[in-house]
């Protein structure tokens, strides 16, 4: 399915028949051609189930082995003709579907640079991948081994336990030997450890990777083979660069996108919404890195920020002491009825004018030349200035979350109880709840965005935006927060105007 | 304490049998896992002349896992630290099974041969040792002689 958020399912794939008849009856309407195009956070995305992605990677491995067959047969023809002996063949290594496993995990899933790897050199890709030992050390060693297989008359000794026992002795390509009781607590300390496609031959130095057939066949007790089956599959999801976990608690939902970027997906099953390129809350439009950066500075620096910033304020004009229990930020104070924004603490007329600057940091133009303590001390004002203005939006976001709860609450009881109206005809207050979420969130995380910026036009282009996104929310809150007493009409235009904001700044800054 | 692996055994036996030069092993009375050892700084090193003890402990699952080693005497050297910790790959992520206590050992003396301050565990000795080798070498020679020589 697309991933448009749980309103716009209608655009899903698998009801594409319907879209058609729509785009052809209605060709006026762009948008839903090409949404892709016109919404700059567009990202496709499906949700797999752990047997869905078994089978995924199963296919990339069967098709490797597939193509590399063929390469190899082409390469035997050749030979045929040449020399007519086919023994030659023995020589080379068979891509078997465990090998190709390792060649696709060890090349993050792209199969035509294996491909093409195995073309121009399969030898140096094996060696590459830790398929085979590097050239001079196998040699030698492999004569070791011939030498101490000849003499089959005396016991072999295995090197790690030494033990003497002539049976069950395993070897990877590098043809280092060692009995199979030995192989079996290797693996169990390596697995205990977390470690899965990662195991190594025992031997000193050898870099020679375990594969999944060679491991299952030496370990035989169920739960371990299981703990390694997890691991190794977690290895690979990991690995490919189309596959993300879902990181909610307990979910076992696999996300994939065919074109990974760092966009907004959500799980279907625990409804977590994450960023895919980075796994954690999705942050439109600040970048991976950069969100990285910030909410680890806010993790360092939050009991500073908390301390300075108590959780009340006085009101500007009568001083009485507020509370703040809604989300929106156009203040009114109960006392005095003075408007006034609860960031800057300015006149809130000044807000709806052109000249709202309350999200922009102005920064000290003599700063250069002051001391290092005051340096700080306007670093510390400017992190707070960005840092005030995140936790304030993100704390607006849980309060409308309640107010959400409430409307929702309130149309049941319009409707089931008091008869006025049919569910239809509230829809619009719940559209327009989640429509001040969406715009909310993607306000709160243009802080960090703002924050890491160089002062330039881009920039003053970039805090107009948001200045302007942020003042139609404020208005959207405003509204919400009084539908009642206002009207329907208003709303519907305000929510408007609020996704236009949103979308301009997305479609200028948001650069994935 | 269950039987000891008969890898433990032939070990032991051939650290008694042919020690290695300048190094001994001896298993504790009541712990053959634990280990009793004693190094002699290698000639031509700042530790020459010296004799290092060191503790070396055979975890549950050795030879799968690395044995726990640490010196006991204090020693100036940029791979070990103020606890006697030691920053040697085949103790960690490079362990084999198939490497023994004579050849951690080997190793050891090697580390104490051939300082390398580029991956230090002990970092103020790390940087003396980059950047004036000479005052490094001097502290070296000065901390074996006060810890590695009196018994």
């Amino acid at each position: 399915m697309s991933g448009q958020g749980e309103s716009d399912m209608d655009y899903s794939d698998d009801e594409a028949g319907y879209g058609d008849y729509y785009a052809e009856a209605d060709t006026y309407d762009l948008e839903q051609v090409d949404i892709s195009k016109s919404d700059p956070e567009y990202f496709e995305f499906e949700c797999l189930s752990v047997e869905e992605v078994e089978r995924l990677l199963n296919e990339s491995v069967e098709m490797l082995s597939n193509s590399l067959k063929i390469l190899s047969i082409k390469d035997l023809n050749i030979y045929e003709k040449v020399c007519n002996n086919n023994k030659l063949l023995s020589g080379c290594t068979q891509i078997t579907p465990a090998l190709a496993k390792v060649l696709l995990h060890t090349h993050k899933w792209a199969i035509q640079e294996v491909t093409d790897k195995y073309r121009s050199d399969s030898q140096a890709l094996l060696v590459e991948s830790q398929i085979e030992p590097r050239p001079e050390s196998s040699t030698s060693h492999r004569r070791q081994q011939r030498s101490l297989r000849s003499n089959s008359n005396v016991p072999l000794i295995c090197a790690v336990c030494v033990e003497a026992t002539n049976e069950g002795y395993f070897r990877l390509a590098c043809g280092h030997s060692f009995c199979s009781l030995c192989w079996v607590m290797h693996f169990q300390v390596q697995i205990s450890q977390g470690v899965s496609t990662g195991i190594t031959c025992m031997a000193p130095g050898c870099e020679v990777l375990a594969t999944e057939d060679f491991a299952l066949k030496i370990i035989t007790l169920p739960d371990l083979r299981k703990k390694y089956q997890q691991f190794t599959f977690q290895d690979y999801v990991k690995s490919h660069p189309q596959l993300r976990f879902c990181p909610g608690p307990n979910c076992q939902v696999i996300v994939r996108a065919k074109l990974p970027k760092a966009k907004k997906c959500f799980c279907q099953s625990c409804k977590t919404a994450f960023c895919f390129n980075c796994g954690i809350d999705y942050h439109a439009p600040t970048d991976c890195v950069t969100v990285k950066k910030w909410l680890t500075k806010c993790a360092d620096d939050s009991e500073t920020a908390n301390y300075i910033s108590a959780h009340t304020k006085d009101c500007p004009k009568c001083h009485i002491c507020i509370e703040k229990n809604g989300g929106c930020n156009h203040m009114q104070c109960y006392s005095c009825k003075h408007d006034f924004c609860w960031m800057c603490l300015g006149d809130w007329k000044t807000h709806g004018s052109e000249y709202y600057e309350c999200s922009r940091y102005k920064d000290n133009p003599n700063i250069a030349n002051e001391s290092a303590h005051a340096q700080a001390r306007e670093a510390l004002k400017k992190y707070l200035h960005y840092y005030e203005r995140w936790e304030n939006h993100s704390k607006s976001l849980k309060l409308e979350e309640q107010h959400f709860k409430k409307v929702s609450k309130k149309i049941t009881g319009k409707v089931m109880n008091s008869g006025s109206g049919t569910w239809i005809d509230w829809q619009y207050l719940l559209d327009a709840s989640n429509l001040l979420a969406k715009c909310r969130y993607t306000l709160q995380y243009t802080y960090p965005y703002a924050y890491y910026m160089e002062p330039s036009s881009r920039k003053e282009l970039f805090e107009y935006q948001q200045a302007s996104l942020e003042a139609e929310i404020e208005n959207l809150s405003w509204k919400i927060e009084r539908a009642e007493s206002t009207d329907r009409g208003d709303l519907e235009n305000q929510m408007d105007v609020a996704e236009k904001r949103r979308l301009t700044l997305l479609k200028d800054f948001l650069n994935v | 304490m269950c039987s000891l692996p008969r890898r433990i055994i032939k070990e032991t036996q051939r650290l008694m049998q042919e020690p290695v030069p300048g190094i001994s092993a001896v298993p504790d009375d009541n712990n053959a896992r634990y280990f009793h050892v004693i190094v002699t700084g290698p000639e031509d090193s700042p530790f020459e002349g010296g004799l290092f003890k060191l503790e070396l402990f055979l975890p549950e699952d050795y030879p799968m896992s690395a044995p726990k080693v640490r010196f006991i005497t204090k020693i100036y050297h940029p791979n070990i630290d103020r606890l006697g910790r030691i920053c040697l790959d085949i103790l960690k992520d490079k362990w084999s099974p198939a490497l023994q206590i004579r050849t951690v050992l080997l190793s050891i003396q090697a580390l104490l041969s051939a300082p390398n301050p580029d991956d230090p565990l002990a970092n103020d000795v790390a940087e003396l040792w980059k950047v004036n080798e000479a005052e490094a070498i001097r502290n070296a020679k000065e901390w074996t002689r006060r810890y590695a020589m009196d018994n």
